[in-house]
């Protein structure tokens, strides 16, 4: 259970198993391309891999430190048009021009200093407080970037290089999805970690204790920003094109909080787990529910709150502590 | 009347929830080495005042003081790195984490780089947290979830967290309340054993007089947030308007 520890920890397998499983995983999927799958099955697993990324980073901040926030989103859109402006509008004022690689970091970069900027007065507030002054920081960006027209195209969008290599893409994407969970992975056994735990499980409790919370909230909150907006980037350069409905829209948020909800809130391998699971079950929605995939996952939400609010991870470190798990226990009894 | 530098200081603090005085003037001292009560009857602003005196609260009036220097303004986890620890109330522990880990979590705090952070505790962490378990009698409980803990479990908990940075003072909120008096004796004698060992100071808020007289060698009464006496346990007991605030008699 500790990892806070050196000592605590009982075994080697059970410190660094979680690790060692992710990157024999890495591995595996590291020689998918050369199984002679087609560039729609990479394209698939690329955007499983922009899930898991996204899930996890915002699992940081939202399941980790307990600030569920509703507008995350903005810093996917942020990095989007970072990369967007750099690459197309910033080389006809200065030559030569950005490549993906030069606009990448400082579309992460960007994110993260939004974050610093709107993290300050934000994270004062709490619960649903900061859930709502997210959200309105989310829908007033989507505004601003559609006014701000001659930088942003407004409505109009923005037109990306085409680059189209699925390999290139599928490894991109592999290579940072294992950094962010190794990363998180890292944090959560760190001190870091346990001191975003306590924040979330009681943050005057934690600030009676010595802790900066503010520090560390706005820490974790940059780091969660930096990878979501490297991902945005991603995802610009990916389609080829952006404008602010189809980067600023509020369902990508959703999608991290059910993914994170699903498997697991405040766990590692919880927001990977729900991410593939939403993922295809997203397909088997939209493949059967057409009209009605929306509020098929707005139920699913519902059932996922009532019934298992730790998720799937979360419900099998504690059973009794989930609607689900109490139901299987009853069932347990009966049968005995 | 004691000629040190007081170690906890409240100059004529004043704290308003709207048109109520919590905290009406009081004056206080709290010198190093001592074990000092804080008593009054319900609502009479004890809890307020401890609040008021870890910046938990703003005052809004008077001057705080902590070994010599202001804290009026100074941020309640600055004061916690200065040496000033409490407990509360209503017991917070995070449930969710092993007593090991909820003792490991309240570590000294004294300026952290990222870096730093993100490693694992430090071996002499670890050590001072298994001493300090032992030393409350939890040693059984070490890897038990904090949440699975019984009351007066958690309530020994909580002062284990709060000495684990070695503070100077530790302000404990009704450290007894709702506890077996088996636990009571633990409590008690862990204080003391602090007090004459380590030279621990404690300012205690109380309602179980017993426990008072026991450890403390002054007390301060509050009512209706003034300070309504100040002495020995013995004086405080025989003194009149003591009696008339809590029995109204």
């Amino acid at each position: 259970m500790s990892t806070l520890t050196q000592a605590a920890r009982p075994s080697l397998l059970r410190r660094w198993g979680g690790l060692l499983l992710w990157l024999l995983l890495l591995a595996l999927l590291a020689i998918y391309p050369y199984t002679g799958v087609t560039g729609s099955a990479l394209f698939t697993a690329t955007q499983v891999f922009v899930l898991v990324t996204l899930a996890s980073n915002w699992n940081l901040i939202g399941g980790m430190t307990g600030y569920v926030d509703f507008g995350h989103a903005v810093f996917f859109g942020l990095g989007a048009y970072s990369m967007g402006i750099l690459v197309t509008r910033v080389p006809l004022a200065f030559s030569p021009e950005l490549s993906f690689w030069q606009a990448l970091p400082l579309a992460g970069l960007v994110a993260a200093l939004f974050a610093l900027i709107i993290g300050l007065p934000t994270l004062r507030l709490k619960g649903p407080y900061f859930s709502i002054a997210m959200l309105g920081t989310f829908v007033a960006m989507r505004e601003i970037i559609r006014i701000l027209r001659p930088i942003t195209g407004g409505g109009t969008g923005l037109d990306l290089p085409p680059v189209l290599n699925r390999v290139n893409e599928y490894y991109f994407m592999l290579g940072l999805m294992g950094l962010v969970v190794a990363l998180i992975w890292w944090i959560r056994r760190s001190e870091f970690g346990y001191t975003l735990i306590a924040i979330r499980e009681d943050e005057i409790g934690a600030e009676m204790r010595g802790i900066n919370t503010t520090m560390h909230k706005i820490i974790a909150f940059m780091i969660a920003a930096f990878f979501t907006g490297i991902v945005g980037a991603f995802w610009a350069w990916q389609n080829t094109y952006i404008d602010p409905d189809v980067v600023f829209i509020e369902q990508r948020t959703v999608e991290m909080v059910m993914m994170s909800m699903l498997g697991g809130l405040g766990t590692v391998w919880g927001p990977p787990l729900g991410a593939v699971v939403i993922y295809f079950l997203q397909d088997v929605v939209w493949g059967n529910l057409l009209n009605f995939h929306l509020m098929a996952l707005g139920i699913l939400l519902i059932l996922l709150v009532l019934f298992l609010p730790e998720g799937i991870l979360g419900s099998l470190g504690d059973p009794s502590s989930t609607s689900l798990g109490r139901l299987l226990r009853r069932a347990g009894r009966r049968q005995e | 009347m004691n000629s040190q530098q007081p170690l906890l200081e409240g100059r004529d603090v004043y704290k308003f929830f709207g048109g109520l005085a919590a905290v009406n003037g009081v004056d206080f001292a709290v010198y190093p080495g001592e074990i000092v009560g804080l008593i009054g009857p319900n609502g009479s602003g004890k809890t307020t005042l401890f609040d008021c005196l870890t910046r938990l609260q703003t005052i809004d009036k008077g001057q705080i003081f902590f070994k010599g220097q202001e804290i009026t303004r100074v941020r309640p986890y600055q004061v916690a790195r200065m040496g000033l620890a409490r407990t509360f109330q209503v017991i917070r522990v995070y449930r969710k984490m092993t007593v090991l880990e909820n003792m490991l979590i309240s570590r000294q705090w004294r300026g952290e780089g990222l870096l730093n952070m993100l490693r694992p505790s430090h071996p002499d962490t670890e050590r001072r947290a298994r001493h300090l378990i032992q030393f409350l009698q939890l040693e059984h409980l070490t890897d038990e979830l904090a949440g699975h803990l019984s009351g007066g479990q958690r309530r020994l908990l909580e002062i284990g967290m709060a000495l684990m940075p070695d503070p100077d003072i530790l302000l404990l909120d009704e450290a007894t309340s709702g506890i077996n008096p088996t636990l009571i004796e633990i409590i008690k004698d862990r204080i003391r054993t602090l007090n004459r060992e380590q030279g621990k100071t404690f300012l205690l808020i109380e309602h179980n007089i017993n426990f008072i007289a026991d450890l403390c060698s002054r007390v301060y009464v509050l009512n209706f947030g003034e300070k309504l006496a100040e002495g020995t346990p013995e004086e405080i007991m025989e003194n009149e308007a003591v009696i008339e605030a809590y029995f109204g008699a």
